[in-house]
């Protein structure tokens, strides 16, 4: 704003080129600073109206300085005529008075017709008159905003003004009311679910068929395993000496390569039945017998159940088969403890490559881990009732 | 007189009110600002005009007085080196006019005896005024 001081005055000449700069070097007001820069540009204004083409910096400051003092002194006269006459608020004749005082400076304009005493006939109402007619009317340059700006404070509405009645007898109305209650009171907060409960359901529907039908393929897979295991390990004692395999094999020495060999086709020593297995107890149902109400429950629906379903009928085969070798006891347990001592035992050897397809498995998915859990647990209990 | 005074109160209140009309150079608000600052105290908008025009007028008188002395000197000069007339055509309010100009209004305002109104007062002597 300070800038602008000289901006209404026609373009400089050269004589106030430097009025910008002057402009930056000058102390400003502090608080006053906007009303004197709004009063240099109405003093420049002026100025120019008066018939000046441009004017110095320090002219100007003058001038502006000047006026703001009228204006200070004409409100302080009138201000004092008005407390003469017992009232705070001016009007006219305060401000004629006033004006009468500072024009007093010039003379008494008017004082030389003696009959007219009158406040409203006063010389100097007739000069101001006349300088209205006479003088252009040259409005401000810009519009002004009402400044100092003062933040009107902003009230609490009060008992009275809400129409409220104060929630206790000494409260008087018209301090401000109460804010609402629910602003200042607890309340309980609700967890907000973030899904839709049908949809949490379904998805939970979802897994736990998944997880069905994980079990049932590792049913299924664990009985081959032990229909197999006997197979697994003729394979690897004696499969890489001798190549028996007919088929047109690229690598003969490798002997997971090789076709498997049938289960009457090799000899394999017989094991030794532990004393504690070959009581009656053995006739207690195999693994799959203690799942068949499981797989049954999922029969329906996975295709894999159709070949499950039919080693299932056919019980006694594999039955007869565990007379010959040796009987596979698991024995489960959870956490590292399970690996460890499958490993510290030799008799669970078998139980290594089920393991192997485990942990591959549990890389794969998150799911088959609990499905293994499942497991685990549902194995307990067979053993529980071999080892009684 | 027991005429004129009513008379005169019509022109007052007549005055007053072509005021609301009237834009005074001196914006309102400054007026206003400036007046509540020395305790003046006015809802009237027109009371307000009234005082700005005042001041306006004030200002207006000196500036004239500094214009005509500005003028008188421009044309003693001119009439010394009148080849120099197209030059110094310009107006401008300079202080040494307006102190001039203010003595008479009871204003004493007396220019600096070094004070130079801009930095290349010193540097630039053509362009002081002497």
């Amino acid at each position: 704003m300070a800038n602008n001081g000289g901006t209404p005055t026609t373009p400089p000449p050269a004589t106030t080129a430097q009025i910008p700069t002057n402009n930056e070097k000058k102390p400003d007001g502090g608080v006053d600073a906007f009303g004197r820069a709004v009063a240099r540009i109405a003093v420049a204004q002026i100025c120019e109206g008066a018939g000046f083409q441009s004017c110095q910096q320090s002219a100007l400051e003058a001038l502006a300085d000047i006026a703001v003092r009228y204006l200070r002194d004409l409100g302080k006269a009138a201000h004092y005529y008005a407390g003469l006459a017992g009232r705070t608020e001016c009007n006219a004749f305060d401000v004629i008075h006033a004006m009468e005082d500072m024009f007093a400076a010039q003379g008494f304009v008017g004082a030389s017709d003696v009959i007219s005493h009158s406040v409203s006939g006063s010389g100097t109402v007739r000069e101001i008159m006349q300088y209205t007619n006479r003088a252009e009317e040259i409005p401000f340059a810009r519009p002004v905003p009402r400044f100092p700006v003062v933040k009107k404070r902003e009230l609490l509405p009060t008992f009275l003004q809400m129409k409220e009645t104060p929630p206790h007898q000494h409260i008087p109305p018209w301090l401000p009311a109460f804010p609402d209650s629910h602003t200042y009171k607890s309340t309980p907060v609700w967890n907000e679910r973030k899904t839709d409960p049908r949809m949490a359901k379904m998805e939970q529907a979802r897994q736990r068929r998944k997880a069905e039908r994980s079990l049932v393929s590792l049913q299924q897979r664990l009985a081959s395993a032990s229909g197999s295991s006997s197979l697994g390990l003729a394979m690897e004692t004696d499969g890489k000496g001798k190549n028996s395999s007919p088929s047109p094999n690229p690598n003969p020495n490798n002997p997971f390569l090789a076709p498997p060999v049938g289960p009457e086709e090799k000899q394999v020593s017989p094991v030794k039945i532990p004393p504690v297995l070959s009581r009656p107890a053995l006739k207690l149902p195999s693994v799959l017998e203690a799942f068949a109400p499981a797989i049954d429950a999922v029969k329906q629906g996975l295709d894999q159940v159709e070949e499950l379903d039919g080693r299932r009928k056919n019980p006694r085969g594999s039955q007869a088969l565990s007379d010959e070798r040796p009987l596979v006891q698991f024995k489960f347990d959870f956490g590292k403890k399970a690996q460890m001592a499958a490993h510290a035992t030799g008799a669970l050897r078998n139980e290594t490559p089920l393991s192997s397809w485990f942990s591959r498995d549990e890389e794969m998915d998150d799911k088959k881990r609990r499905v293994e859990q499942i497991l685990k647990e549902a194995m307990e209990n067979p053993q529980d009732l071999v080892q009684l | 007189m027991a005429e004129s005074k009513p008379d005169d109160d019509a022109v007052l209140i007549e005055f007053l009110s072509s005021l609301m009309d009237y834009t005074p150079t001196i914006p309102d608000e400054l007026a206003e600002y400036y007046l509540s600052k020395s305790g003046f105290q006015c809802p009237d908008v027109r009371i307000i005009r009234m005082v700005s025009i005042a001041t306006q007028k004030f200002i207006a008188e000196i500036a004239s007085d500094a214009l005509q002395l500005c003028k008188a000197r421009q044309s003693a000069v001119n009439k010394e080196k009148r080849d120099k007339q197209q030059k110094d055509k310009s107006l401008v309010l300079t202080t040494e006019d307006l102190s001039l100009a203010l003595r008479e209004y009871g204003v004493n305002m007396k220019r600096q005896e070094y004070f130079a109104d801009n930095p290349s007062a010193g540097t630039n002597p053509t362009s002081k005024d002497e």
